[in-house]
């Protein structure tokens, strides 16, 4: 017991502090899926207020969307920076849509995963992630990275085509013919951090590029665009967009371009993208309303289930009686025969004591060589052995006086010889 | 409380809901009928509150054999009573059957039989009686703790007295120490018993010549042994009573062997009492010449070890207030020199001084296999010379030591007595 605790104390201590460390980091770790998160309009530590303050501040306007299809939509105009602070949660269809913007959006994603890295079809890849953001020169010739000079984008690393800063914590690359701004840590664009470093000057530097800053500001999964690839719809759009049966209700800000993208749409493709979406949306509601696993069985089925279950509670009822509770009775206390013995024989193993088992062997040997012998004064013991068995006096003497046993072969070697000496005197008589 | 039954029924219409037009309202009736149906059974079934039970039968049982013990079950409710009876005993009891099935008119009786073969010595009580009274259709059932009262009853078990055989031997061999089987020879003891005339082949030691001065004929003194002495059968209950000589304790050996000694303590003429003792006296029997035997069976079988250590300050003053007569002392205890040489020998000698005293103790079985291990083999001889040791400072007090295997304990305690008694240091 002792030993076992003196290993877990110290373990279990290192484990406390493990453990402590991973729930304040867990609590300080913004939320992704916060409402506040990197948001205009949140002036929480984790909202993004005072960036878009910034922005307004140099003249760049804000447009706040909160569905991916608004935004994007808005994003097509051209001429703005679609600033998407929670990539994880862009549905992926709307990820492969980006490849569509035209080349004068430049397009700012905040740690994006892998996944949605490949969804894009952006050619990198996240290497190793960092415990938290660093602040490191840019050292590289990215102009808003030069003139911003240090900041905490080191954290999220990424690997691929493009100009690598920070340590490869902020990638400019222009893809296809969109121009990407990857940035793996959100700090410099947090209401909390935005002061540090060269944060506020990074952050401004990359949404300031162009007029008009889209900001997505969403935070939960999305459904799916109802995407048809007809044929005849006008390239560059998606053709669903401009036609979802909710995408004039959304907020003030998106809704003009939103109108205007899809009075340009376009007149084949509208009735048959408000068909797929009204059909999507039904769907929808029906499964709200009802859940059809209801009708793939006959009432009775459901009937039967009700009343087997009923029967269940009755199986229950009938088997929880029982017929008056178990007897209990106490034990005569035993103990076995023997114990001591046993449990002294078993300490001397344990500490190996051949010393003083040899030396009661030998006593107990030499009172029962007494007793056979009736040992006459002035005769000793060994002389009186050597004379009754006419054994050599000095191998007797080396039995009954010699050296201790080295090992439990030479002590057991004792044993048998001393048995075989009284034997013999026994047998001599 | 609902069966089984009411359970299969519920099952077995549900099975016929695919047919019904409307399936929820079969579900509703079938549901409301068993419910129904059992309520209704539960009704009509007979109240527990009128239901009489009444034990009868052994009370006492020597250990190994079987008594039984009857349980009568009246119905004086007007219903008839269908009933599932469980009689629980301790499970050393050995009960069988433990489950009962009865049904009993109105206002008539059923006897039940239980018996017992108990597995333990000592007190076997009846624990629980429970009763489930079904209704005429078996749906339901009517049960609860406590109704009816469960009839007490305890089962006393018996020390088995495996030492009866030799008691014969023993009684023969006591009938020739008195001289009044053998015709040949004269009675030994030391005791005064009768002067007769002389006849040729008497010891002429054992002339008495005053006697034969004051009568024509020459007279010889006979001698008995000594009658009414007493004898003081000490049981240690403390723990060395609770090591296992073979299949027993060692405290069963000890009652086996103190029930022949007094069986044949009473056969000699002398009085017995018998006193069991670990930190508190837990059995005592005294005086009484008639009855005793019984007396004594009764007194020991409760007995248990306990795990404690004996008082033998306790168990001196007890023999010492009790017995004011020089008697012999026989301390049924281990030669164990935890046990006895701190608790006992620093008040041996005021027991001794009073009183003959003889331990007697049960070997524990030395270890067979001991011979192999050299370590265990140094063990064992070490605690036979410890057990020496005991030995030989409770004999430097004048105390009589007897130490045997448990086969021949009780055998080796009676011939000790017959030997004090012919030696006359009774």
């Amino acid at each position: 017991m002792r030993r076992w605790h003196r290993f877990s104390v110290p373990l279990g201590a290192v484990a406390l502090v493990f453990a402590v460390t991973g729930v304040a980091y867990a609590v300080n770790e913004p939320d992704p899926s916060d409402p506040a998160f990197l948001s205009p309009v949140s002036a929480d530590g984790i909202g993004g207020q005072r960036l878009a303050q910034a922005l307004a501040a140099r003249g760049v306007q804000v447009e706040r969307e909160t569905r991916t299809s608004d935004a994007l939509v808005s994003a097509q105009e051209g001429d703005a920076t679609l600033f998407v602070p929670v990539p994880r949660v862009v549905h992926p269809d709307y990820l492969a849509m980006l490849r569509l913007l035209p080349p004068s959006t430049r397009i700012v994603l905040v740690d994006p995963a892998r996944q949605a890295l490949d969804d894009a079809s952006i050619p990198l890849t996240p290497r190793g992630r960092r415990w938290a953001a660093r602040a490191v020169p840019p050292g590289c010739a990215v102009r808003e990275a030069r003139s911003a000079g240090p900041a905490a984008a080191l954290r999220q690393r990424y690997e691929g085509e493009g100009v690598h800063c920070y340590g490869t914590g902020l990638v400019h690359l222009s893809w296809q013919r969109a121009d990407v701004v990857v940035i793996g840590a959100s700090d410099p664009f947090r209401n909390d951090r935005i002061g540090e470093h060269g944060n506020s000057a990074l952050a401004t530097g990359l949404l300031a590029d162009h007029p008009r800053v889209v900001w997505l500001d969403l935070h939960k999964l999305e459904p799916p665009p109802g995407v048809t690839d007809e044929p005849g719809s006008p390239d560059g759009v998606p053709p669903s967009l401009g036609t979802d049966p909710r995408g004039g209700s959304g907020d003030g800000e998106g809704e003009g371009e939103g109108d205007g993208s899809r009075g340009g749409e376009g007149d084949g493709t509208g009735s048959d993208g408000s068909s797929s979406g009204g059909s999507t949306g039904s769907s929808a509601s029906n499964v709200d309303d009802e859940n059809p696993l209801w009708d793939a069985f006959p009432p009775w089925f459901w009937a039967l289930l009700v009343q087997l279950a009923l029967a269940v509670v009755l199986v229950a009822l009938w088997r929880a009686r029982r017929l008056g509770p178990p007897v209990t009775e106490p034990l005569p206390v035993t103990v076995r025969s023997a114990e001591t013995v046993y449990g002294r024989g078993r300490l001397y193993r344990r500490a190996k004591a051949r010393g003083p088992t040899a030396d009661i062997l030998r006593a107990a040997a030499r009172d029962r060589l007494a007793q056979l012998l009736t040992p006459t004064p002035g005769v000793s013991l060994v002389d009186a052995v050597a004379a009754a068995t006419g054994r050599d006096p000095e191998q007797i003497e080396g039995l009954l006086d010699g050296p201790t046993p080295e090992s439990d072969e030479e002590l057991r070697r004792l044993q048998s010889d001393l048995d075989a000496l009284v034997e013999a005197v026994r047998r001599a008589r | 409380m609902v069966t089984g039954r009411a359970t299969l029924l519920l099952v077995l219409s549900a099975a016929t809901l695919p047919l019904w037009p409307s399936p929820w309202l079969g579900l509703a009736v079938f549901a409301g009928a068993v419910l129904v149906l059992s309520a209704v059974d539960f009704m009509l079934a007979a109240p527990l509150r009128d239901i009489e039970l009444t034990r009868d039968g052994a009370r006492t049982v020597r250990s190994g054999e079987t008594a039984t013990v009857s349980l009568r079950v009246a119905n004086r409710s007007p219903r008839v009573l269908q009933a599932d009876l469980r009689d629980a005993w301790v499970p050393s009891a050995g009960a069988t059957p433990s489950l009962h099935k009865v049904v009993v008119e109105p206002g008539s009786a059923v006897t039940l039989e239980t018996s017992l073969t108990p597995t333990r010595r000592g007190d076997r009580p009846a624990v629980r009686l429970t009763l489930r009274s079904y209704g005429p259709l078996r749906l339901a059932f009517r049960q609860r703790a406590g109704r009816p009262a469960t009839p007490q009853w305890t089962l006393r078990v018996l020390p088995r007295f495996d030492s009866r055989r030799f008691l014969p031997e023993k009684t023969a061999r006591l009938r020739t120490l008195e001289g009044s089987t053998v015709t040949r020879g004269r009675g030994q003891g030391t005791e005064f018993d009768a002067l007769r005339e002389y006849v040729i082949g008497d010891d002429v030691r054992s002339i008495d010549w005053r006697a034969s001065a004051r009568r024509s004929d020459v007279l010889v003194r006979t001698w008995r042994p000594e009658r009414d002495r007493r004898v003081v059968c000490v049981l240690d209950t403390g723990r060395t009573s609770a090591v296992l000589a073979g299949a027993e304790p060692r405290l069963d050996a000890a009652i086996d062997a103190a029930l022949l000694l007094a069986a044949l303590a009473l056969r000699a003429g002398d009085q017995v009492d018998l006193l069991a003792v670990d930190t508190a006296v837990r059995a005592t029997v005294s005086g009484g010449r008639h009855v005793l035997l019984p007396r004594l069976v009764n007194a020991l079988a409760p007995l248990q070890p306990s795990l404690v250590e004996t008082d033998f300050e306790l168990v001196v003053g007890e023999v010492l207030r009790r017995e004011r007569k020089r008697a012999l002392v026989v301390l049924f205890t281990a030669l164990e020199p935890g046990a006895l040489g701190d608790g006992l020998l620093p008040v041996l000698p005021r027991l001794a001084s009073r009183h003959k005293v003889l331990v007697a103790a049960v070997h524990d079985p030395l270890l067979a296999e001991a011979r192999g291990d050299p370590y265990l083999a140094a063990a064992a001889l070490r605690s036979l010379g410890e057990r020496d040791r005991v030995r030989s400072a409770l004999t430097r007090h004048g105390v009589e030591v007897l130490d045997a295997p448990v086969d021949t304990f009780a055998s080796r305690v009676a011939d000790t007595y017959l030997a004090l008694k012919q030696a006359g240091k009774l």
